[in-house]
């Protein structure tokens, strides 16, 4: 329930909290109201009780220690005629001895009865209240004469009327709170909600969590210069240097791409150097021996592969700086490509290169060429130079039930914190270290897969699972 | 004797031995036992300026709480005459002259009640023992004469036979303490039931009539035999007889509920006085 006002609109919660301190106040000051009126009461109460029992003391005493049965009656009876209002009930008087002298109705008290029956349920003046919710309560005092108590009063008090009141006073100001309550949390909510505008109008900007913030327009945010005006435009602010980051990186990631082959380049000159030598001489042989038709046709068969192999390498470099190349489906003559490319740089650190395809093309094709080259690239520029010279650097493609399993292994020292870093996690990090690990990672992340590294008996293995990709019909 | 008479007689005695006491101007003055209306004072007022039309004085009506202290004020000389009731005028026959016996329903004579609450079962005196009784006065006839010699002659006392007696100084008080429920049963004047059952019929509408005694003579109108022959007391008791004869008179007669007044004779409290004999004779 907690965590489901926690999702409420903050308007609705100020509306809420606003109600509940209206309530607590209102029962507060409600208490206050009852128990001062309670206390009124019970004076007024006790006022009357006490000018009731004084004014018989004086009018009855003088009958009561002689035991005059009549004239107590008479008084009594005297009394409740002239009495105005109906407060006094039933009044029983009896001797110092507890027998009754005479009541107001002498057939519930008869006289010479006993005054004990009466004498139940009884208090004392100064314990009179009305607050116990009876209508009737019932007062005993002594009938002293001179000092000396001759005698025992037992009154009852009607009090319905006080106790109606204090029960009209509860209602009226249970009502009254509850309008007040009412109407003060409305308008707390229509205040509220004006003021909490700008605050609203953020969360919204702000999104769910991982949201890229958005700016708030200009025009929606409040002109006069107010605390929460400023936090607005701060909060633009913060938005705008968030999507600057963003872009950086993006920036930053494009040109790891660049790096990548500015490593092969010496590699791949030396690839289209080496059949040059060989080419030239070939046409110098073409020269001097162009009467011999089968020294010219073997000379033309070496021209040709030599430039069919610098047709290939060039496509190969081109295809990878193909700036668009989005729509493309993998297939084995991408890994032929990125062998091409590749290989001259193992062969110039003297390194093993083990290069395992094993999955057909029908496989392939359910993911893009493009951000599975450059992973593979990444990887293997990374794993050349991790290596040793002279040491070994493997590639392997396994079709898995779920997807394409893609692993590069070296025997080189491992992965540093910051490179496993660049490569595993999520977390922002410098420029720098480890040839376009984070590209890996962000491209690895882009089609929905997973990478894993792993070390034994001396070699360093990165595994990158894709699942087949949904970019893409398969 | 008991102490209430043995009172009564001394202060008798202390009235004929002081003779002359000093009154106030021509005003006359006339006492009157609570026998009924002594809760209203414009009846009282009422009264008291017919009667002073009628005898052509000014006449005070002096109250008391009790038949003792009017009987006494009579015979000390403090009252001029008062309206008393037949057990204390035969109480005190000797120093006493009769000035007028009123007539009620035609006859100079009435009864006393023994009543109970309106809801009560009883049917006779038997059947109110061992309860609260109320009487008027003891000095009453009608309130206490008759219920008790009614004891008398069965060999009981009201002290004995009901567990307490209350005395209410006044027949309307009677009414109120059975009516009320404080006590059970009260010995009440018939004259004054049968007036309140006409001016307060809500009040006797709760009590219910037992038994009646037999007729007996009416509270008479008597000065102090000493002094019956004076002018004023002899033109104040010519007035009563003749109050039918104005209309001030009348209108008192009204208020009081009566016929006229006529010529007083001792002979009418035989009934009473047989009774005193019963209850002293017991």
């Amino acid at each position: 329930m907690l965590s489901r006002i926690g999702t409420w609109p903050i308007t609705i919660r100020v509306a809420a909290a606003t109600a509940g301190l209206m309530i607590l106040l209102g029962l507060a000051a409600s208490q206050q109201v009852l128990s001062t009126l309670g206390r009124l009461q019970d004076a007024r109460l006790r006022e009357y009780a006490r000018l009731h029992v004084e004014g018989l003391a004086v009018a009855l005493g003088p009958f009561v220690l002689r035991k005059d049965v009549w004239e107590v009656y008479d008084t009594l009876d005297r009394a409740r005629a002239n009495a105005s209002g109906e407060r006094i009930l039933f009044t029983v008087v009896a001797d110092e001895q507890g027998r009754v002298l005479a009541a107001t109705d002498p057939r519930r008290a008869p006289v010479d009865s006993e005054v004990g029956a009466f004498a139940e349920d009884t208090v004392s003046m100064s314990e009179v209240t009305a607050a116990s919710g009876d209508s009737v309560v019932r007062v005993m005092a002594p009938l002293s004469v001179q000092g000396r108590v001759v005698g025992h009063v037992v009154t009852e008090l009607d009090i319905s009327d006080l106790v109606a009141q204090r029960r009209n006073t509860a209602l009226a100001l249970l009502a009254g709170n509850a309008a007040a309550t009412l109407i003060l949390v409305l308008a707390g909510y229509v205040v509220m909600a004006r003021m909490l505008r700008p605050v609203e109008l953020l969360t919204r900007h702000m999104g769910e969590i991982g949201d890229t913030p958005l700016p708030i327009p200009e025009a929606a945010i409040p002109r006069p210069d107010t605390v929460l005006a400023r936090l607005l435009r701060n909060f633009n602010d913060m938005a705008g240097a968030i999507d600057a980051r963003t872009e950086a990186e993006r920036r930053l990631a494009e040109r790891e791409r660049f790096v990548s082959l500015g490593r092969l380049s010496s590699s791949l000159a030396h690839e289209i150097n080496n059949p040059l030598g060989g080419l030239l001489n070939a046409t110098d042989t073409i020269r001097t021996y162009a009467d011999r038709p089968d020294v010219v046709r073997q000379s033309t068969d070496l021209l040709d592969r030599g430039l069919r192999h610098l047709r290939d390498v060039s496509r190969a470099i081109l295809e990878e700086n193909r700036v668009d190349r989005s729509g493309h489906p993998l297939s084995t003559s991408d890994f032929e490509d990125l062998r091409l490319l590749f290989e001259p740089e193992t062969t110039r650190r003297k390194q093993r290169l083990d290069w395992k395809i094993e999955s057909s093309t029908d496989a392939l094709q359910c993911l893009p060429s493009a951000p599975v080259r450059q992973i593979a690239l990444n990887l293997l520029l990374n794993a050349s130079s991790a290596a040793p010279e002279g040491g070994a650097v493997s590639l392997s493609i396994q079709e898995e039930k779920d997807g394409l399993l893609l692993a590069v292994s070296d025997d080189g020292p491992g992965l540093s914190e910051t490179a496993l870093a660049r490569l595993m996690s999520e977390a922002l990090v410098e420029p720098g270290g480890g040839v376009g690990l984070r590209l890996v990672r962000d491209l690895v992340a882009g089609l929905g897969g997973t990478v894993g590294c792993d070390r034994s008996e001396g070699r360093t293995v990165i595994s990158v699972r894709l699942p087949p990709g949904e970019v893409l019909p398969c | 004797m008991n102490r209430r008479r043995f009172l009564s007689g001394a202060s008798t005695c202390a009235a004929i031995g002081l003779p002359g006491l000093v009154r106030a101007g021509q005003t006359f003055r006339l006492g009157l036992t609570p026998v009924f209306l002594d809760n209203d004072a414009v009846v009282i007022e009422r009264l008291r300026s017919a009667f002073s039309d009628a005898m052509g004085d000014p006449v005070d009506l002096i109250q008391r709480r009790t038949y003792q202290e009017i009987t006494a004020s009579i015979l000390d000389g403090s009252v001029d005459a008062a309206w008393i009731c037949g057990y204390p005028y035969l109480q005190h026959r000797d120093s006493l002259a009769l000035l007028g016996v009123p007539v009620w329903r035609g006859q100079p004579l009435y009864q006393s009640y023994l009543i109970v609450g309106a809801d009560d079962a009883a049917t006779e005196l038997e059947d109110l023992r061992g309860d609260v009784h109320a009487f008027s006065d003891p000095d009453s006839n009608s309130g206490y004469l008759v219920t008790a010699s009614d004891l008398a002659r069965i060999g009981e006392t009201p002290e004995r036979f009901f567990s307490r007696s209350v005395y209410t100084y006044g027949h309307r008080n009677v009414v109120r303490a059975v009516a009320g429920g404080l006590t059970r049963s009260g010995s009440v004047d018939g004259y004054v039931w049968e007036t309140l059952a006409s001016v307060e019929p809500s009040l006797t509408a709760r009590s219910r009539i037992v038994t009646r005694s037999e007729w007996l003579g009416f509270p008479p109108f008597a000065a102090h035999a000493d002094r019956a022959s004076d002018a004023d007391v002899q033109r104040f008791g010519a007035a009563l007889r003749g109050l039918e004869s104005s209309p001030a008179g009348r209108d008192a007669l009204q208020l009081l509920f009566l016929d006229r007044i006529q010529e007083g004779d001792a002979t009418l409290f035989d009934g009473i006085a047989a009774r005193m004999a019963d209850l002293s004779g017991r």
